[in-house]
Parts: structure tokens; sequence; C-alpha cells
């Protein structure tokens, strides 16, 4: 019979197959890796300006040698660096997120909002604005001023995904294959028509649009961050409340409802926040691919699938992925600036295929 | 207790189920059978508000069509025919995924070992670290099933009995864990709780099953007890198929019952 004094292994397989330790330890580390980016944007730049000066001044009162260099320090860290890096934070995280959330959402891990048509309507709507801003759009441009790029953006992500949401919900069941096809017939739609405006835009514009479709947090400023933070804060806040039911998503919808899920509250909450946080930074960024689908994959294999340190490990990963992605486009070709959108593309597409080489029966897609 | 009155379900305009009356007690397993497509799962989607339905479904005395999802994972756990999973989960994972409602009925501050002893009861011991994709089909429907055992750990709750509603649970399985599985339903009736099974082995049911609802044709063709229920005719008439109930094969042709098993 099974000998009673082995308690050592007993004990230990208590805890076999549970990640969650893991996990702890992994969100700890990117909390450390977040601050650790945080530092090396705020120091690298083109210019030489010193953080430590600055911070020393604002924080000690302490009166460095040279005033006027001071004040030069200032400018650059406070009105050029820090709302990057803020900005950077929040388009990071809310890219990633959106990523995992929609990967449950689609019990599929190759979903991306990019896939589901947001990103493609966000663009749609901000190109418009580039492009018929002089011209039929005058009236929009001339009252919201700056705010008409964002907003349109922001407008065309949600507009895309209620359309979706109106095809893909037959009285009151939301098919995930219906609205994954039609959310691919929609972005191509949106692209199609983004092409209609590229074909008609002039040289001027083209250089624009060309760069903001590549994506970069070039343009942050405080304004923009007041305007599309909140959306993104608040879209990030909601996320966490979903985990629990994204895990038992899993196991599909109908077992999650058996578990006692609210399903369709569970998909109508996970796309509207999705939405917002996408179209909020495309609004701001552009298009800055490969942080939804390789942060989320990357982080799987690490802590394993459970979304309640999923989509918390996952803000913390994009957060500070995009931070070093802007930081290498901003000092690779030092005083020109790289679109951050290439960065990601050039070292993520490369890193995914690799992990997916790697790991394909772990994966599996 | 679960009633159910008039129960019918259409699915694009063609009838499925119609007019199905179904009752499950505590203490009791009750089982469905009847031929491929006559509607025996659709009628467990129904009973477990998967599918609208038209009729009455009451589970413990409320109308389940007024109950929240999460009111009735109290009451009831569902055993799907088969689990797909899209995401590397480990089996721990996947059985901790039944307490996601936080009613097992266990008592305090037990939850957490519970998966490794839901595990141990559908002889899956020291699987809780393998990822449930790469297990076998019928180890996969066990994991499941450990899952819903978790859901509902205590056959009782609040004074209220509660339910297994499974859809052919043995179904993938090898005979010794055939047996265990329903050795599990029976142990969970016989503490209180109710179970709804849908099985395709007449043997099986005839051994474990208080009560047979038989199907065909999505109506309710005979219930009962399988003493009642088990016959020549029915079996002829349901399952188009010329079978004697009770006859020994001849000769020294060998045969094997679930009801000879030793314990």
């Amino acid at each position: 019979m099974v000998d009673q004094s082995i308690a050592g292994p007993v004990m230990a397989s208590v805890s076999e197959g549970d990640r969650s330790g893991r996990a702890r330890i992994v969100i700890l580390l990117l909390c450390l890796g977040l601050a650790t980016a945080v530092f090396l944007s705020l120091t690298s730049g083109a210019s030489d300006a010193s953080v430590a000066n600055v911070i020393g001044g604002r924080l000690f009162g302490a009166v460095p040698d040279d005033a006027a260099l001071s004040a030069r320090d200032s400018l650059i860290v406070y009105d050029i660096r820090l709302p990057r890096v803020i900005l950077g934070m929040l388009v990071g995280a809310a890219l990633a997120v959106s990523g995992a959330v929609m990967q449950g959402l689609f019990r599929n891990p190759l979903a991306d909002p990019g896939l589901i048509g947001v990103s493609a309507g966000s663009s749609l709507g901000a190109v418009a604005v580039i492009v018929l801003g002089a011209t039929i759009l005058a009236p929009v441009t001339a009252l919201l001023g700056t705010l008409a790029l964002p907003l349109a953006a922001f407008c065309g992500g949600l507009a895309t995904t209620l359309m979706l949401y109106q095809v893909a919900t037959r009285r009151g069941q939301t098919s995930v294959a219906t609205m994954l096809l039609a959310g691919i017939a929609l972005a191509a739609l949106a692209m199609a028509l983004t092409g209609i405006l590229i074909f008609m835009a002039d040289d001027r514009q083209l250089r624009d649009l060309t760069f903001w479709q590549l994506g970069s947090l070039g343009g942050a400023t405080w304004a923009k961050i007041a305007s599309v933070g909140p959306i993104i804060v608040l879209a990030l806040a909601a996320m966490p409340f979903l985990a629990r039911g994204l895990n038992a998503l899993a196991l599909g919808e109908a077992t999650a409802g058996h578990l006692g899920i609210p399903v369709q509250r569970l998909k109508y909450t996970a796309i509207v926040g999705v939405s917002a946080a996408v179209g909020a930074s495309v609004a701001v960024s552009g298009g800055i691919g490969f942080v939804g689908i390789v942060v989320p994959h990357l982080l799987r294999l690490l802590i394993g699938p459970d979304n309640r340190y999923l989509l918390p490990a996952s803000a913390l990963l994009g957060a500070s992925l995009l931070l070093l992605a802007d930081a290498v486009a901003r000092t690779i070709v030092a005083p020109a600036e790289l679109p951050i959108g290439i960065v990601t593309a050039v070292a993520g597409a490369p890193f995914f295929l690799w992990i997916l080489l790697r790991k394909r029966g772990v994966v599996d897609l | 207790m679960i009633e159910a009155k008039d129960v019918s379900v259409d699915i694009a305009g063609k009838p499925i189920v119609s007019g199905v009356d179904f009752h499950a007690r505590p203490g009791e397993i009750a089982a469905i059978v009847g031929p491929n497509g006559s509607g025996k799962t659709t009628f467990l989607k129904a009973l477990s508000g998967e599918l609208a339905y038209t009729g009455r479904v009451a589970l413990n005395g409320r109308d389940l069509s007024t109950m929240k999802p999460a009111e009735a994972a109290v009451h009831r756990a569902v055993l799907p025919q088969a689990t797909m999973l899209s995401f590397p989960f480990t089996v721990r994972e996947v059985v901790k995924l039944g307490l996601v409602g936080g009613r097992s009925g266990a008592l305090p501050g037990e939850d957490a070992r519970l998966p490794e002893r839901a595990l141990a009861r559908v002889d899956l011991d020291g699987f809780a670290g393998r990822f449930y994709q790469e297990l076998s089909g019928g180890e996969q429907q066990r994991v499941q099933l450990a899952r819903v055992l978790c859901q509902v750990w205590a056959p009782v709750l609040d004074g209220k009995p509660r339910f297994l509603f499974l859809d052919e649970p043995v179904s993938s399985l090898d005979i010794k864990h055939q047996l265990i599985i329903m050795n599990i339903a029976r142990d969970f009736a016989r503490r209180g709780g109710g179970v709804v099974a849908i099985l395709h082995d007449l043997n099986l049911t005839a051994m474990y099953a208080e009560r047979i609802f038989v199907m065909h044709r999505g109506r309710l063709a005979a219930a009962g007890s399988p003493r009642d229920v088990l016959s020549d005719d029915l079996i002829e008439k349901v399952f188009d198929c010329r079978l004697k109930v009770g006859v020994l094969p001849a000769g020294n042709m060998p045969f094997v019952l679930p009801q000879s098993a030793v314990y």
C-alpha cells in the first residue's frame, strides 16, 4: 500500500500545474522592467539634456551652474520626453491588453484589434481628416482644430465595431465566427476607402499619411494625453474585471454560461472597452503593429493563459516594449526619427515567427 | 428537483424536440437514451438554459427562464460531450475553472485543494501539471468531469439538491473508467444530489439509472424504471433493431457485462 510517510512529494504535488506563483514573480519583474524603460526613455534622445539636473532642480531646489542650460533641459524633459513616455506607456498597455482581451474573446491566439477592423476603421477616420481636412471637411477641422484627427480616428474605430456587432449579433447571441469574418470584411472595406483617399492626396499629405500610418509617438503633447489618456485609463481599468469570465470563455461560450458567467454582457463590455482603447491609441500614434499579438503570446508561454495575470502582465510588458521601441526609433537615426511601427514590426515579426517554430506543440494554432 | 413540462425546441424552423415531459429527483440517476439524432442533446441543452425552448422548466421550484447564469450555476453543473480548449491551460487550471462561481459548497478554505481531490476521484492523480491539449480524448473528458465536480462539490447546498447534467459522460472511456465515472454519478445521487445523464450503453443504463427517459424523433417514447422501460418491443420500435432483453449468447460465445464488476 501507499507509504503514508512520504509526505514531501504529496505536499509538492498540491501546487503542481499552478502557475500563479510564477506569474506573480513575472509581474513583479515586469514592474522593475517598466521602471527601467521609463528611466531609459527619459534619459535618451537626440539632445544631451540631463535628467539628473532637471529632477534635482524640481525636487530638491538644487540650483545648477548654468541656469539657461537647465531651462532648456527642463523644457526637453518635461514638455517633450515626459509626455512622450506617458503616451508610449498608455498606447503600449492599451494595445497589448486589447490584444489579450480579443484573443480571449475570440478564443483564438491570432485575434487582434487589427483583425476585427477597429484599427482599420480608426485609420479611415484619421486619413479622411488628413486628406479632406482642407476641402470637404473644412468646417469640421475649423471647429475642432487639432482635436479633429484623434476624434475622427476614435469615431472610425467605434463605428466599425458597432457595425460589426450589428452584423454578428442575432437575437442577443454574438457568433464569434461571424464576427471574425465580418471583421475581416469590414477591415478590407475600410482599407479600400482609405486607399481611395490616399489616391486623392497631394504630395505633402502623402508624407503625413505615410508617417502616421507607420505609427509614431512623435507628436506627443500634454494636450493629447489629456484627450485620450482618460479613455485609455478607463478602458484598462475595466479589463481586469473581465479576467475570470475570459478564462471561463476558453472552454466555449456554452460552458462559460453553465459556470455562471453572463456571457453576453462579458462580450459587450470587452468589445466596447477594446474599441475605446484601440481607437484612442490609433488616434494619437497611428498604426503600431505586433504589440497586441506578440506581448500576450510571449506572456502565455511564460505564465500561462490565466487572464487574471495575463492582462496586468500584458499592460506592463506592452508599455515597456513600446518605450524601448520608441527609444530605438528616436536614437538610431538621430537627429532624424524612424516611425516606431517600423521598429515594432522589424523586431516583432521575426521574434513571433521564432516563437511559433519553437513552441509549435504548446501554442497549437 | 428538475421538472420540465411540454418542452419543445425548434432549430432553424425545424422541430428538434417536441412536447417532452421530464423530471429528475434528488437521490436518483435519470438516464436519457435514444438513437442518434433523437433530440437527447438538444433537450439537455434546453434543460441547462443553453437553447431557447417553449414550455416550462423548473430548477428546484424556480422557473429556469427567470434565472441568471450565476444563479443556475449554483443548482447544476453541465458536462458537454467534448470540450476543445484554445489556449495551453494546465489540467489544474482547467479544473479550477469549476470554482469560478465560488459556490462549490466545500468547507471554507477547502476550495484550494478541490482540483487535486476532484482529479483523484476521476483517476487522474498526478495529471495536474500536464497540458490539457496533450491529453487523450478520454482523459480530457475526465478532466472536464473533475471541473464539473468542483462546481457542485457538495451535492446539497443551502438545503437544496444540486444536479449534474452529463452528456454522454462515458462515450470515450475504457470500461474501467466508465465504471468509475458512473460510480461517481451514483455516489453524487446517494449523497442527496441528482444526475441527468445521456447514455448509449443500455446495460450501463439498466445498472445505474433509477429512471429512464427514452427519446425517439424528438418525442418521449417511454419513461419509467429500467425494468418497465427496457422491453423487446420498445427497443425494436425506437432503435429499429430487433434485440432480445435478457437473452444470453448461444453456446460458449464470451460476453462481458458491467454488472459483473467486483469492487
